[in-house]
């Protein structure tokens, strides 16, 4: 083991001695590893996204619209489709088993004005009882609308997370008076900012009012939704139930196809593993081509190195060095080309996401700035680190061998 | 030369040949030789007699087409390469005609290569390069590299370097060949005091004042020994 230290140190040395070429080299690896980690800290970033997404969906909850959530959208079909109408709510809970609890969900996107600050905002007209639905964010200050403001038709609103900052620029936003679409509302409540996205759009970017006020005040033409909760366990039966009473409900025939959609986090899922699979693929490709680039310019100065230090094999052998000697000491060497390449690579994709990570949380797009959370954490680290050890000894094996493999008498006799 | 001493080195019908396509070239000839403990030995001759043949395979750098090499009675001719490693590493000291010190180390990193492949710690290594050093007199010159030494400074640590683990022989190939007589002289000088301290020294050399000097005089032609006195 000593003995193996020793050896991996020899390798070490001849870095310093010969440093620009050893960082010229390992630049490739550089590249190579902050191609993988922008990578690997986009899926997973983007992973985690998404989990808070599905969070404020919920796993309990199924969504019935005109469209699915699909990126494969299938725009003049769906639009020709028949508007979702609140009279099928009745029915489905009228017969439906599985759903325990439903909302009516208007969209609706408008100009929302306080004082001389304006800001294009989605609305969505709701239910009562929507509050006891919201998963992935609550009101933490203020109320949700009462039932009797519902039935009144009172013009109160509940903003989204996010709202508040830029309108009221930190006061608190209870009992202020902004203009949606022309019409003063109160603000009544505010949601926790969640900095998470639905199909729908943010969560943070939204004012919730009564569905009563929303139509009466807003407009009748909306994109309306169902949100229905249910069992997680039954969500496939529910959702298989759930299209039945709406085929009845909107009188479909036999042999029609649907002319609305079940919607489910899990579709989401799918679609959305597509694209992780398809960003990752991708990434694995860049990263590959440029690992094997970097891997071959080490080998090409390790084979470089061997050359020119063919004499010194041939000492280090006539003074006792065995061929695994030589192969370790070779080995090392790359590898610790590899790792300096590695480390580069790690301290450049740092430094990077740190600037990423300030520039935008500076400009915060619609909030969206706080959603994009690139991260970088120590196990990748660790991987990467690996990685580079692996390249090493994979790009140095060829050119160790080489060395080891010296005849010591034709070694000492090279100049 | 007396009987009484222990035998080092032997080697009986040894023959190297290469096989050079049509060519069979025979470098060594059924050579038989002993070298004892203490021996002072000069082996001559002109180039391409074998005489670099003979000197890489008592220095275990080679091993014989034919015959029989024992080294303090171990077989080298039936040994791997690891065991002919560990027998160079412990038991026989180079000294080359151009010194071979690694550039990039001081004297005492040179000196202490051989160490670095038998198991010694880092302090006792050290230790044994600077009394190594002491011995050829470059106290004063430790931490200098190569290239802040003059010729024969520089063959005075590959000396040390070969004087570093206690072998059982020092084979030195052209050990003044690259130097000025001075300096030259100053070495051989040497070579005759490690010799009166007990060592057992083979040196290579095609100048007749550096053969004088030795002991017993080996000459080598066309891969037989022509005169051993």
């Amino acid at each position: 083991m000593n003995k193996i230290l020793k050896n991996i140190l020899i390798g070490f040395s001849a870095i310093r001695s010969s440093f620009t070429r050893v960082f010229l080299t390992s630049i490739g690896l550089t590249i190579g590893i902050f191609t993988v980690s922008i990578v690997t800290a986009a899926v997973s970033s983007v992973d985690r996204e998404f989990a808070k997404s599905i969070e404020s969906i919920g796993n309990d909850k199924i969504y019935v619209g005109r469209m699915p959530w699909s990126f494969e959208f299938d725009w003049w079909n769906y639009r020709n489709r028949p508007e979702i109408k609140e009279e099928q709510l009745d029915y489905i809970n009228q017969y439906s088993e599985y759903v325990t609890q439903s909302s009516m969900k208007q969209n609706y996107w408008t100009r929302a004005t306080y004082e001389n600050k304006a800001s294009w905002l989605q609305m969505n007209g709701v239910y009562p009882n929507y509050n006891d639905m919201m998963t992935g964010t609550k009101v933490v200050n203020g109320r949700f609308f009462s039932e009797n403001e519902w039935k009144l038709q009172r013009r109160v609103a509940i903003i989204g997370g996010s709202v508040g900052e830029g309108f009221f620029e930190g006061e608190d936003p209870i009992g202020k008076k902004i203009r949606l679409g022309g019409v003063s509302f109160e603000v009544i409540g505010e949601l926790e900012k969640t900095g998470s996205f639905t199909p729908t759009g943010s969560l943070d970017q939204v004012i919730i009012m009564p569905t009563t006020t929303f139509q009466r005040i807003l407009t009748r033409w909306t994109w309306n939704e169902f949100v229905l909760q249910i069992d997680p366990n039954n969500r496939e039966k529910a959702k298989d139930e759930v299209r039945m009473i709406m085929r009845v409900a909107r009188k479909l025939k036999p042999d029609e196809e649907d002319n609305f959609a079940v919607n489910s986090a899990d579709a989401f899922t799918k679609q959305f593993n597509q694209m992780k699979i398809a960003i990752a693929g991708m990434g694995l490709l860049v990263t590959s081509i440029s690992l094997i680039v970097s891997g071959i310019g080490i080998m090409n100065v390790m084979f470089v190195s061997v050359r020119e230090r063919t004499k010194e094999i041939g000492l280090r052998k006539a003074m006792g060095a065995t061929n695994t000697d030589i192969l370790i000491q070779f080995l090392s060497e790359a590898i610790a080309i590899a790792i300096i390449g590695g480390t580069m690579g790690i301290l450049l994709i740092r430094t990077t996401l740190y600037f990423i990570g300030s520039a935008i949380a500076n400009i915060d797009i619609n909030g969206m700035g706080s959603a994009i959370d690139l991260q970088m954490d120590l196990l990748l680290t660790f991987y990467t680190f690996m990685v580079c050890v692996f390249l090493g000894l994979i790009a140095g094996m060829i050119p160790a061998r080489t060395a080891a493999n010296l005849n010591p008498i034709d070694a000492l006799r090279h100049e | 030369m007396t009987k009484s001493k222990r035998e080092i080195i032997g080697i009986k019908s040894v023959s190297k040949i290469y096989n050079l396509g049509d060519t069979v070239v025979k470098a060594l000839d059924n050579v038989s030789l002993s070298i004892n403990e203490n021996d002072y030995i000069s082996i001559m001759g002109p180039s391409g007699s074998g005489k670099s043949t003979l000197m890489n395979i008592i220095g275990c750098l080679d091993v014989p087409t034919k015959g029989i090499y024992k080294f303090n009675n171990e077989k080298i001719s039936e040994m791997n390469d690891n065991q002919l490693a560990n027998i160079r590493n412990e038991k026989i000291g180079f000294v080359f005609q151009t010194f071979n010190l690694l550039p990039k180390l001081n004297s005492i990193q040179n000196v202490e290569v051989p160490l670095v492949y038998s198991s010694f710690a880092r302090a006792e290594r050290s230790l044994k390069a600077k009394e190594a050093l002491k011995i050829v007199g470059l106290e004063d010159r430790m931490s200098h590299k190569p290239n802040e030494l003059s010729g024969g400074q520089r063959q005075r640590v590959a000396i040390a370097r070969a004087l570093v683990n206690k072998p059982s022989i020092i084979l030195a190939d052209e050990p003044t060949g690259n130097l000025d007589s001075k300096s030259g002289s100053e070495i051989l000088n040497f070579f005759d005091s490690l010799h009166k301290a007990g060592n057992t020294l083979i040196i290579v050399t095609h100048e007749d004042s550096v053969a004088k000097r030795a002991k017993r005089r080996i000459e080598i032609f066309d891969g037989k020994i022509t005169l051993d006195e």
